[in-house]
């Protein structure tokens, strides 16, 4: 791999810190709900800019594009290092644009306004991270500050069932990354023995020699941590109920940003430490990736709950992406990192208006809604849009991800990729579901019109600025990939020829 | 004593002379203020203890004056400093004497001090003594109050067993090889034959009177209790002074224990997961803070025991690292509790805090973050502290108590987010406020600022422990 420079000014540091500092900022100013919401939408909007500018202003290499290293804590040989290739950067924008759309449909928040702001900035430090960290225990403690904010998030803001939601997320995610703790640990101790140099830096450590024995297990150890992340079935049960549970700010950034760090996980630091151990685990996570894919399909047609309905969607969409993964070449993981990108902003949006929604009429049930389309016209054509485009129609975004993984994956599994084709068509009937039961028909019982009560008002302004650039991106995404494309080609090269080809 | 042994031992002495002075100027003059007195003694003598150059390496064959004796010294001074601060409102609303009260801690950091600093067997047992007795009088304080009173009791029946085979492990070493000086006490105990044997069996008596003290599995069963009826200050304090001094103490035991340490290992080992285990499972169920806390302090010495059971300059930086994160997390959740306790009711039971965290934010955001540091979340100081442990843990070949360790971590983690959910994810009651006092305000926010900033960045704390070690 080449290295760049170490960057004279910390750009990386910027981003990363930007938004902690507008939490402090907004701790300061509690008292002022009003200023705290444009506090957080000026910090996130600060860091969408500065991350557009650097998708703009780098060059599509492959290797690191930007880096920081620093000492940090000499006696563990932990240091603060940071690194920007081609996905983190894909990833870092992906955040940055889905945390803005966190803070504006979480405008109106009535419940300390102060404290959930805060909290979603945080969480965006702990995303940002996540994709930036290369030491591995500056890894490791990004990922835990992505635990706790979420805690919060759904534990005080979420719907009905919250504290038990909360709490499932928390201990599944945790005992997967105390795993990933003990196996970082272990390496580290390794690798000391073998060099006498004890360090956490991940490129020092892909140099560990290990036998066949201890690499499985360490990879296990890793491997757990991120597919309970991702969510890979069977380890997907806290998915639906915390996606449910949470605030629509916490589920965009569940689904659009807390899978993709288990995804990017796995390319990062997994696949690339344990080589041998991932190549055998191969077949292993394509089948379980199918059976997610079907699995999941199968549970959202039988949902009544549409929050829930798009919640294993989700699980069904990671499913291809591992799967993706797992076949192991260009066109195959191209298109799985294109699907965590589209899947991001197609279910973040989906997420977005399904919280619309339920200002408007109090409820998420398919049993009670029906004929919003002759209400609410535009709020309708979005959501349409967006349905489709995440159950892979040709054109918008989530079906560019997911040829490619098709086409990549039926080169190293011709079987599993065809059965996987049809789960796209298993995709396609429980959104239509979805879509008939909440536009057509005649008008639910949620949506009819009180009598004291106007009209529910359409789209309003805030709403509208949130919603076109999601739904530009959306059949931009579809029609036009290759801008996105470009800047991953080049690691995924040196991401799989670090592994061995199989 | 000559006079370069008494300006050796000065801290000690200034403590020791503050509180007699405190308790008889407090005879004439009873009032309050003898507690914010008795703050600026221990502060001097944490100061004395940092800034003084010690005359002679070693008082008396007893207690000895290096860097690491000192540096505990200041310690447990600033602790004893701290908690007097928390208590000035909590005596104050509960009438108890400002005089005796604060003579009372100064003794009892006065004691930890020499404990910690104890270079033979007969300083080691009397700096334990020093203020185990001081603890027997503060924990039952509130006379009034009959828990407070079983509370006495207990510890006191127990505590003097305790003593009891303290004294008698410490006479059968002493038989065995004929000193109580710390490296030749286990050099006549090291090959085989003579007296060696007895000399093992007064090891395991002392063991059996430490894990009382620190409250190790199973001798843990004390503990819930003392914590419940003791007042919240003095729990802080018993809960992470008086555990402390006694493990600050071990380590240089442990390091003149030489090749002897082989011989302790399973029983260390047993005593390490035992604590671990047990601990865990009782705070799971609990539903009062003072109690779960007192289980968790439990696991927290099983930790601190992998520490001493790995041994080596690694595992010991890890263990003090662990031990100063403990006591800064500990002396703030106390320290919240403390707070919050009004005139007739001091809160314990959960129930109790139910939706406080919106009608007192800033305490109640110190309290999660101490129960989050005390789990070992990052970016708080306990996740380091873990996560040192762990490291020596599987570098010195412990695995097995790796695994234990982690686990126990995990579940940690949901007695500790229980309160922390009824803090903040529960309906608010429509309570009067629990108002705190200045001097708390102060001791929560530097608690705070520690966990925090040593959290972020704990190289220096690291590097400083490691040049302390003996």
């Amino acid at each position: 791999m080449t290295f760049a420079a170490p960057t004279e000014f910390p750009i990386l540091s910027l981003v990363l810190w930007l938004p902690f500092v507008g939490t402090l900022l907004c701790l300061l100013m509690r008292h002022s709900p009003q200023a705290c919401r444009w506090l957080a939408l000026l910090a996130t909007l600060s860091v969408l800019l500065l991350t557009v500018g650097l998708f703009v202003g780098l060059p599509a290499e492959p290797g690191w594009l930007l880096k920081e290293n620093y000492a940090w804590i000499p006696s563990f040989g932990i240091r603060y290092s940071l690194a920007l290739d081609g996905i983190s950067l894909l990833l870092i924008s992906l955040t940055a644009l889905l945390q803005v759309a966190a803070v504006l449909i979480s405008w109106k928040q009535q419940e300390h306004p102060p404290l959930f702001y805060a909290l979603v900035l945080v969480l965006e430090t702990g995303i940002l991270g996540v994709f930036l960290a290369t030491d591995l225990i500056l890894f490791y403690l990004f990922w835990e500050l992505m635990l706790i904010p979420m805690l919060f998030l759904i534990g005080i803001w979420g719907h009905e069932n919250r504290v038990y939601a909360a709490l499932k997320f928390f201990f599944f995610t945790l005992t997967g990354s105390l795993c990933l703790l003990l196996a970082i640990i272990s390496l580290y101790l390794i690798h000391g023995e073998q060099t006498g140099v004890y360090s956490f830096a991940f490129e020092t450590l892909k140099q560990t020699q290990l036998t066949g024995g201890m690499e499985m297990l360490l990879y296990l150890g890793f491997l757990l941590a991120f597919v309970v992340k991702v969510p890979l079935f069977p380890f997907h049960t806290w998915l639906p109920d915390a996606h449910t549970e949470a605030p629509a700010a916490g589920s965009v950034d569940l689904a659009g940003l807390l899978l993709k760090t288990g995804i990017y996980g796995l390319i990062r630091f997994a696949f690339p430490l344990f080589p041998h151990a991932a190549e055998q685990s191969l077949p292993y996570l394509a089948v379980l990736a199918l059976i997610g894919i079907f699995y999941a399909a199968w549970i959202a047609y039988a949902q009544t709950d549409i929050k829930r309905v798009v919640a294993y969607s989700s699980v069904a969409h990671m499913g291809f992406v591992i799967l993706g993964l797992s076949a192991w070449n260009q066109l195959a993981w191209e298109g799985a990192l294109l699907l965590m990108i589209n899947h991001g902003v197609t279910t973040g949006g989906l997420f977005i208006l399904i919280a619309m929604l339920q200002e408007r009429t109090g409820s998420r049930d398919l049993r009670g809604l029906g004929g919003v389309w002759k209400t609410l016209p535009f709020f309708s054509a979005f959501f349409l849009l967006f349905c489709l485009a995440s159950l892979g129609l040709p054109g918008l975004a989530n079906f560019a991800g997911e040829i490619l993984v098709l086409l990549g994956a039926f080169a190293r599994w011709p079987l599993l990729a065809a059965l996987a084709a049809a789960g796209v068509v298993f995709s396609a009937a429980y959104m239509l579901r979805v879509v008939q039961g909440v536009l057509w028909g005649p008008l639910g019982q949620s949506c009819k019109i009180d009598v004291k009560d106007s009209l529910p008002t359409d789209l309003d302004r805030r709403e509208w600025i949130l919603l076109i650039p999601l739904a530009l991106l959306v059949v931009w995404l579809g029609l036009y990939p290759a801008p996105v494309l470009e800047p991953l080609r080049g690691p995924i090269g040196l991401l799989l020829q670090a592994g061995v080809l199989p | 004593m000559s006079g370069l042994e008494l300006q050796s031992l000065l801290p000690q002495i200034l403590l020791a002379l503050g509180a007699t002075a405190v308790l008889m100027l407090g005879a004439w003059y009873p009032s309050r203020n003898w507690i914010l007195a008795g703050a600026a003694i221990a502060l001097l003598a944490a100061l004395s203890a940092g800034l003084i150059a010690p005359a002679i390496p070693e008082v008396a064959q007893l207690y000895s004056t290096g860097s690491y004796a000192r540096f505990f010294v200041a310690l447990w001074s600033i602790l004893g400093a701290l908690t007097l601060l928390l208590s000035l409102r909590y005596t104050e609303i509960h009438d108890l004497p400002g005089s005796e009260y604060a003579a009372l801690v100064l003794f009892a950091s006065c004691g930890m001090g020499l404990l910690s600093a104890a270079t033979s067997l007969i300083g080691l047992f009397l700096g334990l003594e020093a203020f185990t007795l001081v603890f027997y009088v503060l924990i039952a304080f509130k006379r009034e109050d009959s828990r407070g009173a079983e509370a006495g009791l207990k510890y006191l029946v127990l505590g003097a067993v305790a003593t009891g085979f303290l004294a008698f492990g410490i006479a059968l070493i002493y038989a065995a090889s004929g000193s109580f000086h710390l490296p030749e006490a286990f050099a006549g105990l090291q090959q085989d034959g003579g007296m060696r044997a007895l000399g093992l069996v007064g090891w395991a008596l002392m063991l059996v009177a430490i894990g009382f003290k620190v409250s190790l599995a199973p001798f843990h069963l004390w503990t819930p209790d003392v914590y419940q009826g003791a007042p919240a200050p003095v729990t802080g304090l018993l809960a992470t002074g008086s555990k402390g001094a006694v493990i600050a103490a071990l380590v240089p035991l442990f390091v003149a224990l030489g090749p002897l340490k082989a011989d302790l290992e399973q029983i260390l080992w047993v005593l390490a997961a035992l604590s671990l285990l047990a601990g865990t499972f009782a705070a799971l169920p609990q539903r009062n803070l003072k109690r779960m806390l007192a289980y968790s302090s439990v696991v927290h010495m099983g930790y601190l025991m992998i520490g001493l059971l790995v041994g080596g300059p690694a595992a010991y930086r890890a263990l003090l690292f662990y031990l100063i994160a403990y006591t800064v997390a500990t002396l703030g959740a106390f320290g919240v509790l403390s707070s919050f306790s009004q005139r007739d009711d001091e809160p314990q039971e959960y129930a109790d805090f139910r939706g406080l965290g919106y009608l007192h934010p800033r305490r109640s955001s110190v309290l999660a973050a101490c129960l989050l540091s005390l789990a070992g979340i990052p970016p708080l100081v306990g996740f380091f502290a873990k996560f040192g442990i762990i490291a020596a843990a599987l570098k010195g070949g412990y695995p097995g108590l790796a695994v234990i360790a982690i686990l126990a971590a995990l579940a940690s983690l949901y007695y500790y987010l229980t309160p922390i959910i009824v803090l903040f994810m529960q309906q608010r009651d429509a309570r009067q406020l629990r108002r705190g006092g200045r001097y708390e305000y102060f001791v929560l926010t530097l608690c705070f600022a520690v966990l925090l900033l040593l959290g972020i960045y704990p190289a220096p704390l690291f590097q400083f422990l490691a040049s302390l070690l003996p």
